[in-house]
């Protein structure tokens, strides 16, 4: 239905998007998530060509939208849109938005036309709100609106950009399973969200967007439960991280502290794991500091939300060495310290680099 | 943005007001009482090491060292504990420890020093052990 190739979109010097390809076919429903920033709207943007994209193609049932002699308005009607922002007619009432399409671009009568939205506002449960004005709805109710306007026009898709961004919390799940029943009736449609669980739920495939290209793609499964890139893992994950660089034996331990602790406080970490995990990252500098003069030492604190898990990693510069190896130590007391406050302990050396990865027993 | 502005500030200015540790001495008539707050760490561990080691050198042979208001003990304060113990007892004098509980006592039992070194619930009753 929709195949996009070699898309790129720069603002200026900012590349926004960087060569994204990929295919969308009938009656899939794409959720496309990712960090902040990342393109995601975009993207969006670029398909209905509200942002004329600045290379590659997009082609729709063949036709090449990009093509100068492409009727965009006509290109717009297959597919339509659903904004953060509801953007209705806020001088209309509701019926009337919904009808004015259908009326001056599909040539649609009055009565038909009404018929139809009719129709429409009883599938999003708002037919009494039919002569209403915008601002007589609530956030939830318009974005339903929305909806059904964008369905008034028999698009052939529908692209949703963050469909719920600027609702109260109480109002996500209106919308939310208007949108879950228009999956279910087969619609195509492509949404940029936040809503990690409907993404799940909903979707046939998860796009991960991250620095301007689609990173990872799969089924909600593959993306949700196995994410294969490190980035993705993150973000799915919710993993929050911290990292300390150490560059001489002269380090600040009471500086550190006060930056561990500021970490710990941000991920609302129990008093138990604040303890335990100063007294690991303490242990572990003692073992380290015969060496820290001729080695480069960073200590990343990951905490996954998710998992509720807190990995620390020591990397380290310098030939293959595990500096936990119990014969380099002068005695086990640090060592059986360590072992008392992870689940897990795991050496590797990667490239050049030495990488200690732990687990904190949580409290 | 104001409220990581605001924690930042308290961290700053606790990190400016904080005492990493303090020695008290009292004498008492069985034994010396030496009250560590704080933290017993790396950086403090030395200063642990080098008063006690003053106190034995000034004669002193019977110490209870009371952690009521320790909050913090890492390997380092261990071995300081280690190493005076042993200058203690080759004086044949004795040291016993009072009041070690939450995180510092979980430190003792992960090491193992929980088992070295003769602990009390209270300074009243590591004073009657010394006796």
């Amino acid at each position: 239905m929709i195949k996009i190739e070699h898309l790129s979109k720069r603002f200026g010097n900012l590349e926004v998007l960087k060569d994204v390809s990929v295919e969308i076919k009938t009656g899939e429903v794409i959720s496309i998530i990712g960090p902040s920033g990342t393109g995601k709207s975009t993207f969006l943007r670029c398909i209905n060509l509200l942002d004329h994209p600045s290379g590659g193609s997009i082609r729709i049932d063949g036709v090449d939208i990009m093509d100068p002699k492409s009727d965009v308005p006509k290109v717009r009607q297959k597919m339509n849109m659903v904004f953060q922002s509801f953007n209705l007619f806020f001088h209309l009432s509701v019926m009337d938005n919904l009808t004015l399409g259908p009326i001056k671009l599909l040539g649609m009568s009055q009565q038909d036309a009404e018929r139809k939205s009719m129709d429409l506002l009883k599938l999003v449960g708002l037919a009494e709100k039919a002569e209403s004005y915008p601002d007589e709805l609530s956030g939830g109710q318009k974005q339903r609106v929305a909806i059904a306007r964008c369905m008034a026009m028999d698009p052939k898709i529908i692209l949703f950009d963050e469909p719920t961004s600027a609702l109260d919390p109480t109002m996500v799940s209106e919308v939310l399973s208007v949108i879950r029943r228009l999956a279910k009736d087969g619609m195509t449609m492509a949404i940029v969200t936040h809503e990690m669980d409907f993404a799940r739920d909903v979707s046939n495939r998860v796009f991960y967007m991250d620095e301007g290209v689609i990173y990872e793609e799969g089924t909600p499964e593959q993306i949700f439960d196995n994410p294969q890139k490190e980035k993705t893992k993150t973000f799915i994950n919710r993993i929050r991280s911290f990292c300390y660089h150490i560059t001489s034996p002269d380090y600040d331990l009471y500086a550190m502290n006060a930056e561990i602790e500021m970490f710990c406080e941000k991920q609302i970490l129990a008093v138990k794991t604040r303890q335990n995990l100063l007294l690991l990252v303490e242990e572990m500098l003692q073992i380290f500091n015969p060496f820290l003069s001729s080695l480069l030492l960073d200590i990343v604190l990951a905490y996954s939300e998710k998992k509720e898990i807190l990995e620390v990693v020591f990397e380290y510069t310098g030939e293959s060495v595990n500096l936990l190896d119990k014969n380099l130590l002068a005695d086990e007391l640090g060592l059986t310290i360590i072992q008392g406050v992870t689940e897990s302990i795991d050496y590797r050396h990667m490239g050049n680099k030495n990488r200690l990865t732990m687990i904190l027993k949580s409290a | 943005m104001r409220n990581v502005a605001l924690t930042r500030l308290s961290h700053f200015i606790k990190f400016l007001t904080i005492t990493y540790m303090t020695i008290e001495i009292k004498k008492e008539s069985a034994a010396l009482v030496v009250k560590v707050a704080g933290r017993l760490d790396a950086v403090t561990a030395p200063e642990y090491e080098k008063k006690v080691n003053e106190l034995i050198a000034d004669g002193e042979i019977n110490f209870v060292v009371d952690f009521e208001q320790l909050e913090y003990k890492s390997s380092a304060g261990l071995r300081a504990l280690l190493a005076t113990a042993k200058r203690i007892k080759g004086k044949s004098g004795k040291i016993l420890l009072a009041n070690i509980k939450g995180g510092v006592k979980e430190v003792f039992d992960i090491s193992g020093f929980g088992t070295i070194f003769p602990m009390h619930d209270s300074v009243a009753s590591a004073l009657s052990a010394s006796v």
